[in-house]
């Protein structure tokens, strides 16, 4: 039929009639389909970002595992393959101590982190054998955010599943809204594979650079695992300076170094100041810096109760010097802001010092975070 | 390491939908420019929906076109600060592997001290949120 032809025919005042009609059926048909079923096709249009993003995630496990792989293959030179201990350890589950007697959970948390810490590290070993200490300590941080990555992929995952299979608006919408959240944080991993891969200072080494800073060329002793402590003079305070040991992938221990400094003075301690990277609100520049009063150190709080618990058995106040920072930056590679909010961190100490305290006093200082890339 | 996932990112469908609103949003305007030419009237509700459609179905296909996905695994351009521990000699390089915060890195060219890596940072992106 040609266009003249169906021209003509739509002309008619009859068939204008029906075309009226028919429009009005169409109209009636999608208002009752919408009405029935939108939240359904609003569910459909929701997993399907949601299995983008998910899209997404598979990529960033995938791409996180092999760089691992390939990490310990260079580095540590294993005799065997290592994938097959690798996507073993990707699979890792910490389960936290029972709560429902709370007596002694710091205790017994803690006794999990290091078991947690002590095998993986001997995993690391035994695949990358030719591997020194910093650099298994580095690639534990690979496995570590290799494994946070997989973890928060198989989450999603899951979720996603259970909401395609039971069509429940709720489990999808609440996932929809999560992700935003959840893709800049597995960013963040997937960048912090990189700088670990490379052995960067992150931003999570904020605290850490301040005190290497302050206890550079100073003699260094071991005071708790992986932690150093150095005595520094700052206008004529006697400063411990505390650190975990670098420049190799590591939070040390600086509750347990705190609280033995604090002990073998019998509490005879002016001022205790810890600094960390905290997380900055939207609006708030990286790199800027805030004082307070408390423990500023993040964590499952292993570290933070020991110091809360040994300072208030010998009433020593607590300072806090936060470097503000976004999500995305706490564990990829420093960004400048960074470097310069340590350097105002490094003032704002010292002025904290000289007010609160007086000359010939004790003052510990703890630079919290991962110190990788960072030496002392 | 573990099952073949069923995830698939396949966007066919939609495609396959927004195309075929597009043809017939056009199929319709061209009746219309027909009807204009042959009889000389002009509905104008009729070229408004026609329109509507038409720029309604291309913001579609535009919005579906596939972003690069930017990952996080991408090659930052990192530097090392390097300065003398005595007097105020200062240099930047890019970052080499090996290098860390506070490693000695040779002699001042100007007073033979020691010089240190002082920092280790990424270069600011362009388009970087605040």
């Amino acid at each position: 039929m040609s266009i003249e032809a169906l021209m003509s025919i739509i002309q008619q005042p009859a068939a204008q009639d029906t075309i009226g009609w028919v429009i009005q059926l169409i109209w009636i048909l999608a208002f009752i389909i919408i009405w029935i079923y939108g939240q359904r096709i609003q569910t459909a249009f929701m997993l399907r970002e949601i299995e983008g993003s998910l899209y997404k995630l598979k990529v960033m496990r995938d791409r996180g595992r092999q760089v691992a792989i390939s990490t310990i293959k260079e580095i540590g030179k294993p005799p065997e393959d290592p994938t097959v201990r690798v996507d073993r350890l990707l699979e890792h589950v910490d389960i936290e101590p029972v709560s429902l007697d709370p007596t002694g959970i710091i205790r017994r948390l803690e006794h999990i982190i290091d078991v947690r810490d002590l095998r993986l590290k001997d995993e690391v070993r035994r695949m990358a054998p030719y591997a020194d200490e910093a650099q298994v300590n580095n690639l534990t941080n690979v496995l570590e955010a290799a494994l946070a990555l997989n973890q928060i992929y198989k989450i999603v995952r899951h979720y996603y599943l259970m909401g395609k299979k039971t069509l429940s608006f709720y489990i999808i919408l609440q996932l929809q809204m999560l992700l935003p959240l959840i893709m800049r944080e597995s960013e963040a991993f997937a960048s912090a594979i990189k700088a670990f891969t490379l052995g960067q200072p992150i931003g999570d080494g904020a605290g850490a650079l301040v005190a290497a800073r302050l206890m550079y060329g100073k003699e260094k002793r071991l005071i708790a695992q992986d932690t150093l402590v150095s005595e520094v003079d700052i206008e004529g305070r006697k400063v411990y300076v505390v650190k975990a040991k670098g420049p190799g992938g590591n939070v040390g221990k600086p509750g347990e170094a705190i609280r033995q400094i604090l002990e073998e003075k019998e509490g005879k301690v002016a001022l205790i100041i810890i600094i960390d990277a905290a997380q900055k609100l939207e609006g708030e520049k990286p790199g800027e810096v805030a004082e307070g009063v408390g423990v500023a150190i993040g964590g499952p709080g292993v570290d933070k109760y020991k110091v809360e618990e040994v300072a208030a058995k010998y009433r020593v106040p607590l300072g806090a010097v936060l470097i503000k920072e976004g999500i995305e930056d706490v564990v990829s590679t420093m960004r400048k802001e960074i470097v310069d909010g340590v350097e105002e961190a490094i003032e704002r100490v010292k002025r904290l010092i000289c007010e609160n305290t007086k000359e010939g006093d004790i003052v510990i200082v703890a630079g919290v975070g991962n110190t990788i890339g960072i030496a002392q | 390491m573990e099952e073949k996932s069923e995830i698939k990112r396949a966007p066919i469908f939609f495609i396959a939908v927004v195309l075929i609103m597009l043809i017939m949003s056009l199929a319709s305007l061209v009746l219309l420019i027909k009807t204009y030419i042959t009889q000389g009237t002009f509905e104008t509700l009729n070229v408004i929906l026609s329109i509507s459609a038409i720029a309604l179905s291309i913001y579609l296909l535009l919005q579906m076109r596939r972003k690069p996905i930017t990952l996080g695994f991408e090659t930052l351009k990192v530097l090392t600060v390097i300065q003398c521990t005595k007097c105020d000699y200062k240099s930047i390089r890019n970052f080499n592997k090996g290098d860390y915060v506070l490693k000695e890195v040779g002699s001042c060219p100007k007073c033979n001290e020691t010089l240190l890596i002082y920092s280790i940072f990424r270069e600011p992106e362009k388009k970087e949120k605040g």
